[in-house]
C-alpha cells in the first residue's frame, strides 16, 4: 500500500452504501425542492422569458433591430453560438474522454456535465437559427429534393457546422439517455405513485439489469465514448472552420481548430465547476461531489489556460511572421483601438487569472473557484467577441470600416440565453437524478 | 402447476457472493440461469457462459456505411446533379466532403451502438417482463444481486430450484410467476373510447372554426420587407454610376429614344413593314379597324387611342419585340432597323390622325 501522502483521496467521503446513495440522490425527483430552487428558477425563467420575447421581436421585425451592420455582419449571435457550444464540450470530455482514460472521478460528475452539454448545445442552436433572419426557412439547410432543383453547398464550412452540431446534439442525447436507463429503472422501482411508475417504466424501457443486457450495454457505452471523443474534438474544430476557411485577416489561421477546442474545454470546465460548487451545497451532496472533484476540474482549467496562452502567442507569432499588413493591423486592433479593452480582458481572464490554481489552497477554495470560473466565462465570451467583431470591423477597405454597437436586443438575448440554460439545468435537477447512481455504485464496492 | 412459473430468483448481498453461487447452481442444470445486477459485474458474463457482444462489428459496418453514404450523397448532389465550382476547384473534388463524411460516420455508428444495443440485442422495450413485476426487481435496482433459474420449455422444478439457491447462500428466494393475462377489453369501453374521440374531434373542429371566425387572421410574415435596416441593406459600398447597364443587356424602355433619323427612306421602310405585318390587325390607319376581324378572337388595339399616344418609342418597340396581350412577339422576324422604322411610321400615323394647327403649312 502507498504511504499516506501518495494515496489518492477517496472519491466519496465517509462510507456510504448503495441504498443510502439511492436515498440521497434518487429522492430529489420525489420531493418538493427547497426554497432556493424556486428562487433560482424564478430568476432564470424571467431571464429566459425576456430573451424569448426579444427573439420574437427580432423574428417579427427582422434582424435590423440588432446592432449588426456592414462590415460586422456577425456579432452577438455568432459570439453566443460559439460560446455556448464551447460550454457543452466539458460535458462530453468528462463523460467520454475521461471514461476512456478510466478516470473514475468522472463518475460523480458525468450525469450533470452531460446534461449541461445538452442544454448548452440547445442554447447554442438557437443562435444560428435566429441569425438566419428568416428562421422559418431553416429547413433549407438540409439536403432534401426540392422543386428548385438545388442542393446545399457541401463545400461550405457552414454546412459542415449544420452536420457537426446536429450530430453532436443527437449523439449527446443518446449517450445521456443510455446512462440514465439504469437510474430510471431505480426510480421506477422506488416510487409509490402509480402515474410515476408508469412514466418511469416507459422511460426506462423496462430495463431490468440482466447480465446479458449489461454485457451489450457496457460495450455500447464504451463504443459511444470512443465515438463521442472523436465527435467532440471535431465539433469545435468545424466551428473554427467557419472562420479559418475564410480569408478575413485574423481568422485565416491553421491554429484555429485546436485553439477553439481548448478554449471550449476551458470555458466548459469553468461552467461545470461553478455550477457544481453551487449544486453540491444546495442539494447537500458535498460528500459525493467532493472538493477533490472540484480540484481536479480546476487542474483541467489550469492546463487549458496555459494552452490558451500558448495559442495566443502562436496567433501573434503567425501574424507577425506573415508580413501581411492586413493581419498586422487586425492584431494591433485586438489590443488597441476601439475594442482594445476586450482583447486585454480576454488575455487577462483566460491566461493570467487561472494561474492562481498552481496553489493547492486556491484550487480547493470555493470563493477562488467562483471568481476564476466567472472570470474564465467572461474571458472566453470576450475572446469570441475579439475574434469576431474586431476582425470584422476593420476589413480590407478603410472606406467600409465601421464601429459595432450592440443594441438592447442583443444584450437581452444574451441574458436570455443564460436564463434558458439555467432554466433547463434547474428543471433537470428537479426531475432526474443528478448523479449517475449505477456508475457510483459500481465504484463503491472496490 | 408449473405452467405459469417464470422462474425462481435468489438475492445475494454482493457481487462476490453471486459469482461464488453461480457454479453450484449451474451444476444442477435445473433451467436457464440469468443474473440481475444494479451495475455491470465483471466476470459474470464469463461465468454464465455468455458470448462476447457482437456490437463492435455492427458498429464498424454501419460506420463504414455512414462514410460511404455521406460521400455518395455529397458527391452526387454537388458534383453530378448540380455541379458546383467552389474556389475554382474541379466540381468533383472530394476533399471538402471529408468533415461531413466524418460526422455522418459518427452519427451512423453512434446510433447503431445505442439503438442496436437496446432494440436489437437487448430486445427492449420490454415493459411486461415477469421479473419487473417481482419483489426482487426493486432490490436489484437498488443494491442486491439476483441469480434466477428460469423455466425452459415451460417446466421448472420449483422446489429443487429454491433449495439450491438457499444452499448457495441466497438471502431470500422468490418464485416469480408470469403475470396473469390481461382481461379482454369490453365492447362498452371501446364504444366509450370512440365516443370520446369523436367528441374531442368535434370540439376541436368547432373551436378552431370559431377562433378563425372570431379573430381576424394575422397578416403573413412580410419576409423582412419592412424593417429599419432595409435601406442600409440596399446601399452598396460603391453604388454604380447612374445609367449603368448590366453586361449583355441592351435596354430600350423609355430610357433611349429612336436611334433612326426621321427621314423619308426610313418612313418608307416603316410603311412597307407595317403594311406587310401590322396592318392586317391594326388597320391601315392603325386605329384598330382591322381587315381580319371575325376570324380573330381578340379586338386588336387602337393605336390612335390616348393610351398609345402617350407611349414612349421604347414602349412601342417593346410591344413589337415581345408582343402584348394577344399580340404575338413579332420582333425577331425583323432587323433592328426595321423595328425602329415601324415605330417611326406608327408615330407618323398617329400624328396624321391628331394633327394640330401648327402642322398646317
Amino acid at each position: 500500500m502507498l504511504p499516506e501522502l501518495l494515496r489518492p483521496e477517496p472519491l466519496v467521503e465517509g462510507s456510504i452504501s448503495a441504498a443510502v446513495l439511492d436515498e440521497r440522490v434518487l429522492a430529489f425527483p420525489e420531493r418538493r425542492p427547497p426554497r432556493a430552487w424556486f428562487v433560482a428558477f424564478a430568476a432564470a425563467a424571467s431571464c429566459m422569458s425576456l430573451g424569448f420575447a426579444l427573439i420574437g421581436y427580432t423574428i417579427v421585425t427582422g434582424i435590423g433591430v440588432w446592432g449588426n451592420n456592414r462590415p460586422v455582419a456577425w456579432a452577438f449571435d455568432i459570439i453566443n453560438f460559439v460560446f455556448w457550444i464551447g460550454i457543452g464540450h466539458a460535458g462530453t470530455l468528462i463523460s467520454a474522454i475521461l471514461f476512456l482514460f478510466r478516470a473514475r472521478w468522472r463518475n460523480g460528475l458525468a450525469r450533470f456535465a452531460e446534461a449541461m452539454t445538452i442544454f448548452a448545445v440547445m442554447t447554442a442552436g438557437l443562435f444560428p437559427l435566429i441569425h438566419l433572419g428568416r428562421p422559418w426557412l431553416a429547413y433549407w439547410l438540409f439536403p432534401y429534393p426540392n422543386q428548385r432543383g438545388l442542393w446545399p453547398n457541401f463545400r461550405s464550412p457552414l454546412m459542415w457546422d449544420v452536420f457537426a452540431v446536429s450530430t453532436y446534439f443527437s449523439v449527446s442525447i443518446l449517450f445521456w439517455y443510455l446512462g440514465l436507463l439504469p437510474d430510471l429503472a431505480s426510480l421506477r422501482d422506488r416510487t409509490t405513485s402509480r402515474a410515476r411508475r408508469i412514466l418511469y417504466t416507459i422511460l426506462s424501457l423496462g430495463w431490468r439489469g440482466s447480465a446479458g443486457h449489461w454485457r451489450h450495454y457496457e460495450k455500447a457505452y464504451l463504443l459511444l465514448a470512443g465515438l463521442a471523443t472523436g465527435l467532440v474534438l471535431s465539433v469545435h474544430s468545424v466551428v473554427s472552420f467557419d472562420f479559418a476557411v475564410s480569408v478575413v485577416p485574423g481568422w485565416h489561421m491553421t491554429i484555429f481548430p485546436p485553439y477553439f477546442v481548448v478554449g471550449a474545454i476551458f470555458s466548459g470546465f469553468a461552467m461545470v465547476v461553478l455550477v457544481l460548487a453551487v449544486v453540491r451545497r444546495v442539494m447537500a451532496l458535498e460528500d459525493l461531489i467532493t472538493l477533490r472533484h472540484l480540484e481536479l476540474g480546476n487542474k483541467v482549467i489550469l492546463g487549458c489556460s496555459c494552452l490558451m496562452g500558448y495559442s495566443y502567442l502562436c496567433e501573434a507569432f503567425t501574424a507577425w511572421y506573415s508580413m501581411n499588413p492586413y493581419i498586422h493591423h487586425t492584431f494591433l486592433q485586438y489590443i488597441s483601438g476601439t475594442y482594445g479593452w476586450a482583447g486585454w480582458l480576454a488575455i487577462a481572464c483566460n491566461t493570467l487569472v487561472p494561474q492562481i490554481f498552481w496553489l493547492r489552497r486556491a484550487r480547493r477554495s470555493l470563493p477562488v473557484m467562483a471568481i476564476v470560473g466567472v472570470a474564465a466565462l467572461a474571458g472566453m465570451w470576450f475572446e469570441r467577441f475579439t475574434i469576431i467583431v474586431i476582425s470584422l470591423y476593420h476589413d480590407f477597405l478603410p472606406s467600409s470600416w465601421l464601429v459595432y454597437k450592440p443594441t438592447f436586443v442583443d444584450y437581452g438575448i444574451l441574458l436570455g440565453s443564460f436564463g434558458f440554460f439555467f432554466t433547463c439545468v434547474l428543471l433537470f435537477s428537479r426531475v432526474l437524478p443528478v448523479i449517475a447512481t449505477s456508475e457510483v455504485k459500481g465504484s463503491l464496492h472496490d | 402447476m408449473t405452467e405459469n412459473i417464470f422462474g425462481v430468483v435468489g438475492l445475494f448481498e454482493d457481487p462476490a457472493a453471486l459469482l461464488k453461487a453461480v457454479p453450484l447452481v449451474q451444476s444442477k442444470r435445473l433451467g436457464k440461469l440469468e443474473a440481475y445486477t444494479p451495475y455491470p459485474v465483471h466476470g459474470l458474463p464469463g461465468v454464465l457462459g455468455l458470448s462476447r457482444s457482437p456490437l463492435g462489428g455492427m458498429v464498424l459496418v454501419m460506420g463504414a456505411l455512414g462514410t460511404l453514404t455521406a460521400f455518395l450523397f455529397q458527391w452526387w448532389m454537388n458534383s453530378v446533379d448540380y455541379p458546383l465550382v467552389v474556389g475554382g476547384k474541379d466540381p468533383s473534388s472530394w476533399q471538402a466532403f471529408v468533415p461531413i463524411m466524418f460526422e455522418v460516420t459518427v452519427l451512423f455508428a453512434a446510433f447503431t451502438a445505442g439503438l442496436g444495443m437496446l432494440l436489437l440485442l437487448n430486445r427492449l422495450p420490454d415493459l411486461w417482463h415477469p421479473f419487473l413485476l417481482s419483489k426482487s426487481c426493486a432490490e436489484v435496482t437498488r443494491d442486491k444481486f439476483a441469480l434466477s433459474i428460469e423455466a425452459e420449455s415451460g417446466s421448472l422444478d420449483v422446489a429443487a430450484a429454491q433449495a439450491i439457491l438457499r444452499q448457495a447462500g441466497a438471502l431470500s428466494v422468490e418464485v416469480v410467476a408470469f403475470p396473469a393475462p390481461a382481461s379482454k377489453v369490453s365492447l362498452n369501453a371501446l364504444l366509450a373510447l370512440s365516443a370520446a374521440g369523436a367528441l374531442t374531434c368535434a370540439l376541436a373542429g368547432a373551436g378552431m372554426y370559431g377562433a378563425v371566425k372570431l379573430f381576424p387572421v394575422l397578416p403573413p410574415m412580410s419576409h423582412m420587407l419592412v424593417q429599419p435596416r432595409l435601406d442600409a441593406q440596399q446601399r452598396g459600398m460603391r453604388p454604380p454610376v447612374a445609367g449603368t447597364v448590366a453586361r449583355g443587356r441592351m435596354p430600350y424602355l423609355g430610357a433611349l429614344g429612336n436611334p433612326l433619323p426621321r427621314t423619308k427612306a426610313v418612313l418608307e421602310l416603316g410603311r412597307k413593314v407595317f403594311s406587310n405585318n401590322c396592318l392586317i390587325c391594326h388597320g391601315p390607319l392603325a386605329n384598330g379597324t382591322p381587315i381580319l376581324t371575325a376570324a380573330y378572337g381578340a379586338k386588336p388595339a387602337n393605336l390612335q387611342a390616348k393610351k398609345f399616344l402617350s407611349y414612349t418609342d421604347g414602349e412601342i418597340y417593346h410591344a413589337i419585340m415581345h408582343g402584348k396581350n394577344a399580340m404575338p412577339a413579332l420582333g425577331l422576324g425583323f432587323t433592328e432597323d426595321e423595328r425602329w422604322a415601324v415605330v417611326h411610321y406608327v408615330r407618323a400615323l398617329q400624328r396624321a390622325q391628331h394633327a394640330q394647327d401648327t402642322d398646317l403649312p
